[in-house]
């Protein structure tokens, strides 16, 4: 039996549902349609026999995206500079042209070296304008083009991204790898991932931190006739077959949307990272000191959650036990207590453990006053139980402590007492 | 000494009992072995040897010098080394030596299972931080940290994984390994011998993958194999990688005394031949080792088997051993726990263990006393290397097989001829299945792309590029064929089903606890797991509540019932093209295409002792239909004309039963990999006809080889005819459905006369 019909005879088991079709079409004749791609302003590029087409936009400074307006990047780019700041997100030491907003749309939706890029979108902003320029992978195929073409333009320093440190960057890695004789090879670029910015201040307020999401909750964008994402690869898949150039811009205006996205959502983060007494939210003032915390700059951070209680905002909980962390490891004791007792006198729940767990430890451990730190850890237990719903792990770790204690107290009474005076 | 001793009194006390002389059917005595030694070769790096020498070995056995001459030749080859017989360093040498002298090379280490690869991580570990050099090798499986993968795959020398990771996380992210496959100089790949049938077919496919990729990083790596005795390792390990590859032979390894019994427990239901349990016998023959204090290990064919082997064994022994003494080990205990044991084994602390055939593999334990297999374990490799705990290098060894009344067992310790003198099994793959090479080629043009022209490691692939372009699966664009689809593809096909669509079991006895059991093709899973079917898993009976057919999912509960389930199976086999064909006076033999039409019609409720038919339902399930490979032997009208009707029928429904038994031992699979059907009038050519044929879709090689083989095979089946001790026909050999009494007879005339014929086969 030949083997086309063995092949037609296991179709069944061969061609499985999830294999979707790409059905392959008589293309037109290129001429006429290079003039279709040019009445859209998009250019064809050729490489050593392959092609890619590039789409420029144009949009000027005071274009209005969101809230903001595209030239407010060059205001925020000189504040970072004038700024001492060390924040990850600081652009000091850059130009505005440094910066590379970028974003990719592939032709699946996870990894692997099977999931090509067709779409490379970068925006610019410029002295007198922002420039986006998107390159688009006309059929599999001519990858060596699309990333000849990429390259050659790069003349920034660092990448602007949603999500692009665990997915776009890696992508174009991967697919770079498969070219690399052929093309150059990718620049060092830093790498600001708003994405990672955007998790930390909206996470607990918004129900997904997704671009979109944050493009209307937050930053007053309003998209129109959207082709949302998850469409682009079949879309895609369409495109190819048919080579019309109306199918795919779409994708490329989502696109083009999110790059100038990522300079809006750019400025935003800026002012309330650079102003957040004035521009912030209480829970985002919040969340801004607390990052400062977590990147090691504790000056910085304690002066932000200073300014955060003097806003007397109902995260002031909060931000005592942060600070009294501070005092803590400042061994500064007496502050530390003090703050302790006063979180423990604002009754919030939360906190009001929290503190009294440092209190416990603080009398175990240091003083060595058993009985208060009894007391302190009866508190806790009691104050966990009201709780109802809580961790059992704090449960279990807390009867822990109390057993110890107990043991500590009943061979120290006298020194117990002593400490207690 | 006087451990010794008591050993050989205890032989003697097997030798001269009659409780137990009547039970040995066979006693076969392997003399020992002198270890075959060389000196370590002299270019073998200090460091390396020095670390081998604080490690206790100053000498090689032949067959690892062996290894690292022909390594080092350049030389790609199989090792076939029983169990403890340092095969490890049939790869570690070569490999080690090899890293030592350029510290950019790299190896990547195959195992089939995880828990091998742990364990040869810390044997490696050892010798590395013996030898002080910094040399990284790491395990790369599921249970890899996320923030050490990077590292691993950077910087690791060594990386252990097993082909399921490689084919679904390592290959598909070819480009995060670039300075592995860049570099890579050895392919080591262990356990030979269970990459066979379907799972041996998708592996050589993942392998002719990792070759693909190699090329494309510009590396051309060597392959080192090993494999436990199987007939055709050297045939295995060059379908398998598809390199021309040496065989290495020849053991070395020093091996004691060893006594191999086969002992069959007592006949307890005659007309049946329904014997005693194998279980409550290896109570007896264990207890008696243990309470004599000789390290015994004791192996089970499932979990469940082992636990309650290991309860039996502690309530034994409760009054003169710690119960810590006695250990059960099995997929599912923690690795931790299982280190504990394997280390108590080796310091004696441990005295017995009971393990399913986790322990067959090449986990380090030192060897044993005595080994005592309940039943048959499936395979005459399988049975070999379990035997190999046994023995070390003074004094004697025992090893006890303890045969269950299942057929299978029953041929076996009635023919030691066949256990010892045969060739053990052959290993076949068929790594150009259709459906298992279209699967991954998928994978493959998703790592790369194809172009015309390209070869998958040296096979033609034009016209299923070609196809599958113009069924839409590739695009086709300046002679290349491009993957141009948003799915995973390896995500959707896994190594290890026989089908693509597997029926899953689930068990909901515990309704807070609801978990899937096992999983079933949907062939079998007709007959197998209808609504009310009883089914035994691992020896416990559930009752299937519901199959839901289109979900592919049984919901099953566990029952304690006194009768199993018998389905009939209404199968309708086509032959579409015969392949090759043989024919002579008597009978005529195939191969060829056929498709296979099965449904399900109603089932029967027989009970356990009596096989009284106690009930019967419908069955109702769509029809289901097969495209596979299939043997055939259709018999003439001169040998059957003298027998009625209803004797052939019943002759050739024995063969087929016979045939069903011992076809699948001819070719290591498991008897649901190759089914058995007996047609009265076959409609191709409208002869009396038994098609032996492969259950997967394509067929995997199974019944090809029977074709070739037909005539060992037909032996085979008359062997266990002759040697069954019934008079009329049983369970353990021509089935139990037919009733004649002239039914054994007639199939013995009908196996014999076609076994006759075959002397003069001619090829048409």
């Amino acid at each position: 039996m030949s083997l086309k019909n063995k092949l037609n005879r296991l179709k069944q088991n061969i061609v499985r549902e999830n294999d979707l079709p790409v059905q392959q079409e008589n293309k037109d004749s290129s001429s006429q349609n290079d003039l279709k791609w040019k009445e859209h302003n998009i250019e064809i590029c050729h490489f050593e026999g392959q092609t890619c087409f590039i789409r420029e936009v144009i949009y000027p400074l005071n274009f209005k995206h969101g809230h903001y307006q595209l030239g407010d990047f060059h205001e925020i780019v000189g504040l970072w500079n004038k700024s001492d700041s060390v924040h990850p997100l600081s652009s000091k030491g850059h130009k505005s042209s440094e910066l590379f907003f970028f974003d990719t749309e592939t032709t699946g939706l996870g990894g692997g070296v099977g999931n090509t890029i067709f779409l490379l979108g970068q925006a610019q902003v410029f002295h007198d304008r922002v420039v986006i320029r998107q390159y688009l992978l006309p059929q599999p195929g001519n990858e060596i083009a699309l990333y000849n073409c990429f390259l050659k333009d790069i003349n920034s320093k660092t990448l602007v991204t949603y999500n692009g440190k665990a997915f776009d960057w890696p992508q174009v890695k991967t697919r770079h790898t498969l070219i690399r004789n052929s093309v150059p090879s990718l620049p060092a670029f830093g790498h600001f991932d708003l994405f990672h910015a955007a998790r930390r201040l909206w996470k607990n307020e918004l129900e997904s931190v997704r671009l979109s999401k944050v493009e209307t909750d937050i930053l007053g964008i309003k998209r129109e006739n959207d082709v949302p994402g998850y469409l682009a690869p079949m879309i895609y898949f369409q495109f190819i077959k048919q080579q019309q150039p109306e199918i795919i811009l779409g994708v490329l205006k989502h696109n083009e949307i999110d790059v100038l996205s990522l300079i809006t959502l750019y400025i935003h983060l800026s002012f309330i990272i650079l102003e957040t007494d004035q521009k912030a939210s209480d829970e985002e003032h919040y969340e801004i000191a607390r990052w400062l915390d977590y990147v090691g700059d504790s000056k910085s951070a304690i002066f932000a959650y200073e300014s955060l209680l003097n806003k007397k905002s109902n995260k002031e909980d909060q931000a005592l036990l942060a600070i009294s962390m501070h005092y803590k490891r400042q061994q500064n004791w007496n502050v530390a207590v003090k703050v302790w007792e006063e979180i423990i006198h604002m009754n919030r729940s939360g906190t009001q453990e929290k503190a009294a767990i440092e209190l416990a430890k603080y009398y175990e451990h240091k003083v060595k006053n058993y009985k208060k730190a009894i007391l302190y850890s009866e508190m806790v237990y009691k104050l966990i139980n009201e709780c109802g719903d809580s961790k059992k792990t704090n449960d279990t770790e807390i009867s822990k402590r109390l057993n110890r204690l107990k043991i500590k107290y009943a061979k120290n009474i006298p020194r117990a007492s002593a400490g207690s005076e | 000494m006087e451990f010794r001793k008591t050993l050989s009194s205890l032989l003697q006390s097997l030798k001269e009992d009659k409780e137990f002389t009547d039970q040995i059917v066979h006693w076969h005595t392997i003399p020992a072995k002198e270890a075959k030694s060389v000196e370590m070769p002299k270019d073998l790096d200090t460091r390396l040897k020095n670390a081998l020498e604080n490690r206790g070995i100053s000498k090689l056995y032949s067959h690892q010098n062996e290894a690292f001459l022909y390594a080092n030749s350049g030389s790609d080859f199989v090792a076939v080394t029983p169990t403890a017989s340092g095969k490890t360093l049939c790869y570690n040498l070569p490999v080690l030596q090899k890293i030592l002298q350029d510290e950019t090379s790299r190896a990547l280490y195959l195992f089939p299972t995880k828990a091998l690869a742990q364990d040869q991580k810390s044997e490696l570990n050892e010798i590395i931080s013996e030898m002080g050099v910094s040399l990284n090798s790491y395990t790369y499986d599921g249970d890899t940290s996320p923030a050490i993968r990077q590292k691993v795959r950077k910087a690791g020398h060594i990386v252990i994984t097993n082909p399921d990771m490689l084919h679904s996380a390592i290959l598909p992210h070819h480009t995060k390994w670039v300075s592995l496959f860049e570099n890579l100089k050895y392919i080591v790949i262990d356990e030979l011998h269970i990459y066979r049938g379907i799972f041996g077919s998708h592996v050589s496919n993942v392998i002719r993958r990792l070759k693909r990729i190699c090329e494309f990083y510009g590396s051309d790596p060597q392959f080192i194999c090993t494999s436990a005795t199987i007939a055709n390792p050297k045939e295995l390990a060059e379908t398998l990688t598809g390199r021309q590859v040496k065989l290495i032979n020849e053991n070395g390894a020093p091996s004691s005394k060893k006594h191999f019994i086969f002992y069959n427990p007592p006949i307890v239901n005659k007309p049946l031949n329904i014997r005693r349990s194998a279980t409550l016998e290896v109570r007896k023959l264990a207890g008696k080792f243990l309470k004599n204090k000789i390290q015994t290990i004791v192996f089970a064919r499932s979990r469940v088997r082992v636990e309650i082997i290991l309860t039996y064994l502690h309530d034994l022994v409760k009054n003169e051993l710690v119960k810590k003494s006695i250990q059960g080990y099995r997929g599912g205990y923690l690795p931790k726990q299982r280190r504990e044991i394997e280390k108590g084994l080796r310091n004696g602390e441990v005295l017995g263990v009971v393990s399913t055939n986790a322990l067959e593999l090449g986990v380090d334990i030192g060897s044993l006393q005595v080994c005592i297999m309940t039943g048959y374990p499936g395979t005459i490799a399988s049975a070999w290397q379990q035997a190999g705990r046994a023995g070390r290098r003074q004094g004697e060894a025992v090893i006890l097989m303890v045969a269950s009344s299942s057929p299978l067992d029953q041929y076996i310790i009635q023919n030691p001829r066949y256990f010892f003198e045969q060739n053990p099994e052959t290993a076949i793959i068929n790594p150009d299945n259709l459906v298992v090479l279209v699967d991954h080629l998928k994978c493959a043009a998703f790592e790369l792309p194809f172009k015309v022209g390209d070869t998958f490691d040296g096979l033609e692939l034009e016209d299923i590029l070609q196809f599958l372009a113009e069924e839409r699966v590739l695009y086709f664009n300046n002679e290349t064929y491009h993957w141009m689809n948003d799915s995973f593809p390896a995500h959707n096909i896994s190594l290890r089903s026989a089908s693509q669509e597997n029926v899953v079991i689930i068990d909901q006895s515990d309704i807070a606890n609801v978990k899937v059991i096992g999983e079933m093709d949907r062939f079998s899973a007709m007959t197998l797991l209808h609504d009310e079917a009883v089914y035994l898993h691992q020896g416990v009976q559930y009752q299937v509540e519901k199959l839901d057919w289109e979900e592919k999912k049984a919901f099953v509960r566990e029952v304690d019932v006194d009768y199993f389930t018998d389905a009939n199976l209404a199968v309708q086999l086509k032959v579409l093209e015969e392949d090759m064909l043989k024919e002579d006076h008597n009978a005529m033999f195939g191969y060829g295409d056929v498709t296979v039409q099965a449904m399900a019609t109603i089932f029967k409720k027989i009970k356990f002792d009596t096989h009284e038919n106690i009930g019967s339902g419908p069955i109702h399930l769509p029809e289901e239909e097969l495209h596979t490979n299939s043997a055939w032997i259709s018999v003439n009208e001169n040998v059957v004309e003298r027998l009625s009707i209803k004797r052939v029928e019943e002759s050739i429904i024995g063969a087929a039963h016979v045939l069903q038994h011992v076809a699948p031992l001819k070719v290591m699979c498991d008897p649901s990999d190759l089914h058995v059907i007996a047609q009265i009038k076959a409609v191709h050519n409208g002869k009396p006809t038994i098609f032996l044929y492969d259950r997967y879709p394509g067929g995997v090689g199974l019944s090809k080889r029977i074709y070739e083989t037909i005539n060992d095979v037909i032996n085979e089946a008359l062997q266990l005819i002759e040697f069954c001790p019934c008079t009329e026909g049983c369970p353990s050999c021509i089935g139990a459905d037919i009733v004649s009494q002239s039914a054994k007879n007639d199939t013995h005339f009908l196996l014999s006369n076609i076994k006759d014929g075959t002397k003069n086969v001619v090829e048409k």
